[in-house]
């Protein structure tokens, strides 16, 4: 594929790999980087190696997509196509170098570019990734959904989305993350740009359900432009490591974002979520809420962050962090923050991590419902203000038997 | 006369360590509806939390037998498995429990057994009918966004549905209008009968107005005090609580 790709995106991959070549290494001694620590997730330290591939991951079925991608360990493969409306692309990405360098070259790392370290890892070396278009005024009523699996093969897995929107056009993306449990350490790394043109609207949906020995760095960026309206839904289930970067850039005015995640970690996993919001223009609104459980011995970390940089005023924006701590041995650590440099905004931030409340779980145990019981229906209530937010009923229902699962 | 349901001998219970109860004899037979009165402090909502088994209510001393078993050695939840039901004064929120799931699950929890959907959904509607409750509250999160009023009809819902051997209603009257509380009486008296006894926990009369209570019993500082006929509630009505050296009138003026 990189033997066809255009000049300028072979010239793209050639500056990434050589910007890991001069940029320092990270050590963890970094202000972003002092909660997990970089060589925990395959940024530096020893090159994680493949071992023998176990059998390769069953697509889920799940509900009607109008497309479907697979990819095996990162590598490339050609989407799976249903009924897609005129104009609508689904592509691999690799693929849509070639067939529509118009409408990628200018997009391409054009939200996560590779000018550090994390950035220049994914630049150098994804083969495989998600091309999705939908153009001007027309609705992908259908959601099209990528899985990227990992075998256990390759120690690195890499992809890539670009999803873009053009004006009042509408779509429903999903990027799912699945393996079974592997033996060797498998460090993933996965970047999406989101673009959202004036009067379009996106959700973006990131599924991550790895196995035991994935670890896992995720970046997805949204650009709102003016009007437009984004939700980047974030679930966080599976992986020994995970650490998830999602931020929101409110690019025009009146346009609307919303960050959703929820996570649940158990046993000895550890999952932080970086979510940043950035108002660069007036009058936007942005919303991050993300809620976690937690139990057995994990920790997991939230920062959250608004940015209102100068020439913003009107903006409204909020951000909430909350987790339900199950056992003693878990942690949270929730990190609510604001960089606030217009006068007139309005902004408010929260963060909090409590236990299962005594009375709520007397109160149903009071009707006969048994503790291990009454304990899955207050996490699951708990999370049910992000679950509701997932408009696709059977997604709804499979994220809610995921969890279910985590606390039998 | 019935064999009692319920049957407490000396029972003690500390609140972090501060005793509230203390010493408690009280025997009730199956089928009968009796009133536990008594002014503020004097221990009736405890004796309430304590017979439902809430961990925080320490049993310091004394027996409970419920329907031939030991109550105080079962679990919460095994107690309302046996047929014990409490309708609370304060019925607590829990937020994304839907009250349909919720209701479900506990239902299925006593039955022991899974219920049909369609069998469920025709139980919650002829009961909600019965207790003139919102039927689109289904969908709502338990006890959330509701009034005081619904969530006392909640609570006897519930009732209704799991159809215990015995209930205890706390201060169910307590923020009830008229209106909400003829409705919430006429559901109470709809269920008495021979196979449901009732222990009516409650500060003033007016709710014996619509329920008559077989027995009237007075507490006051941890334990029962007096015993009587529904005469004894007509009596609090016109003296109040004085006797018992508290200043509390019985009755709700105006009501």
């Amino acid at each position: 594929m990189a033997d066809a790709a255009p000049a300028w995106a072979a010239e793209a991959r050639a500056t990434a790999t050589a910007n890991l070549e001069t940029l320092p290494e990270l050590t963890g001694q970094e202000e972003a980087w002092r909660f997990t620590p970089p060589a925990s997730l395959g940024l530096g330290g020893a090159e994680p190696s493949g071992g023998a591939a176990t059998a390769a991951v069953a697509a889920a079925e799940g509900g009607t997509r109008s497309a479907r991608l697979a990819l095996v360990d990162g590598a490339p493969a050609a989407p799976e196509l249903g009924e897609l409306p005129a104009g609508v692309i689904v592509a691999e990405l690799g693929q849509a170098l070639i067939d529509h360098e118009d409408l990628v070259r200018s997009r391409l790392y054009s939200l996560i570019g590779f000018a550090d370290r994390p950035g220049a890892l994914n630049a150098a070396h994804w083969e495989g990734g998600t091309f999705v278009y939908v153009p001007k005024g027309v609705e992908l009523a259908i959601p099209t959904e990528t899985l990227l699996t990992a075998t256990g093969a390759t120690g690195r897995v890499n992809a890539r989305t670009l999803i873009i929107v053009e004006e009042g056009a509408k779509a429903t993306v999903i990027d799912r993350f699945v393996s079974p449990d592997l033996a060797g350490p498998v460090a993933v790394s996965t970047a999406a740009e989101l673009i959202v043109m004036p009067g379009g609207e996106l959700e973006h949906l990131s599924l991550v359900q790895w196995g035991h020995g994935v670890r896992h760095h995720a970046r997805i960026t949204a650009s709102a432009h003016k009007d437009a309206k984004v939700r980047s839904v974030v679930v966080t289930l599976g992986g020994d490591v995970v650490r998830v970067e999602a931020t929101m850039v409110a690019s025009g005015p009146g346009s609307d974002s919303r960050a959703l995640g929820l996570y649940f970690a158990d046993g000895d996993q550890h999952f932080e979520h970086r979510i940043v919001s950035r108002h660069e223009a007036p009058q936007a609104y942005s919303n991050l809420l993300y809620k976690g459980a937690l139990k057995d011995t994990a920790h997991t970390v939230f920062f959250g962050n608004l940015v209102v940089p100068p020439g913003a005023p009107g903006t409204d924006a909020y951000q909430t962090n909350r987790n339900l701590v199950l056992n003693e041995g878990a942690r949270a650590d929730t990190i609510p923050f604001l960089e606030i440099e217009t006068a007139e905004v309005k902004c408010s931030h929260a963060g909090a991590v409590g236990r299962v409340d005594d009375d709520h779980l007397f109160y149903l145990r009071s009707r006969g419902v048994p503790e291990d019981v009454a304990k899955r229906l207050i996490v699951v209530g708990f999370l049910q203000e992000v679950l509701e937010h997932v408009k696709l009923e059977e997604l709804r229902h499979e994220l809610e038997a995921a969890v279910a699962e985590k606390l039998a | 006369m019935a064999d009692p349901i319920l049957t407490i001998e000396g029972l003690e219970v500390a609140v972090d360590g501060k005793p509230i109860l203390t010493g408690v004899d009280l025997a009730i037979p199956q089928g009968e509806v009796h009133a536990l009165m008594g002014p503020n402090g004097s221990g009736k909502s405890t004796l309430a939390y304590a017979l439902a088994g809430h961990p925080r209510y320490d049993i310091t001393g004394g027996s409970v037998t419920f329907n031939g078993a030991d109550l105080l050695d079962m679990e919460a939840d095994e107690r309302a498995q046996a047929g014990f039901f409490l309708a609370m004064q304060y019925p607590v929120e829990v937020p994304g429990v839907s009250v349909l799931n919720f209701l479900r699950t506990a239902l299925n929890a006593v039955r022991g057994e899974e219920i049909s959907p369609r069998a469920f959904m025709k139980l919650f509607q002829e009961k909600s009918k019965l207790l003139e409750f919102d039927a689109s509250f289904s969908d709502r999160y338990l006890n959330e966004g509701f009034s005081g009023g619904e969530k006392k009809r909640h609570e006897i819902l519930q009732m209704a549905m799991l159809e215990p051997k015995f209930a205890v209603l706390d201060e169910t009257d307590s923020g009830l209008d008229v209106d909400a509380l003829k409705v919430v009486s006429n559901g109470v008296n709809s269920l008495r009968g021979p196979d449901l006894g009732a222990l009516i926990i409650t500060h003033y009369t007016r709710i014996l107005k619509y329920i008559t209570p077989d027995v009237v019993h007075v507490m006051y500082d941890g334990r029962v005090v007096r015993t009587g006929g529904p005469e004894l509630a007509d009596e609090l009505e016109a003296n109040g609580y004085a006797e018992y050296g508290s200043a509390e009138p019985a009755a709700v003026s105006g009501a």
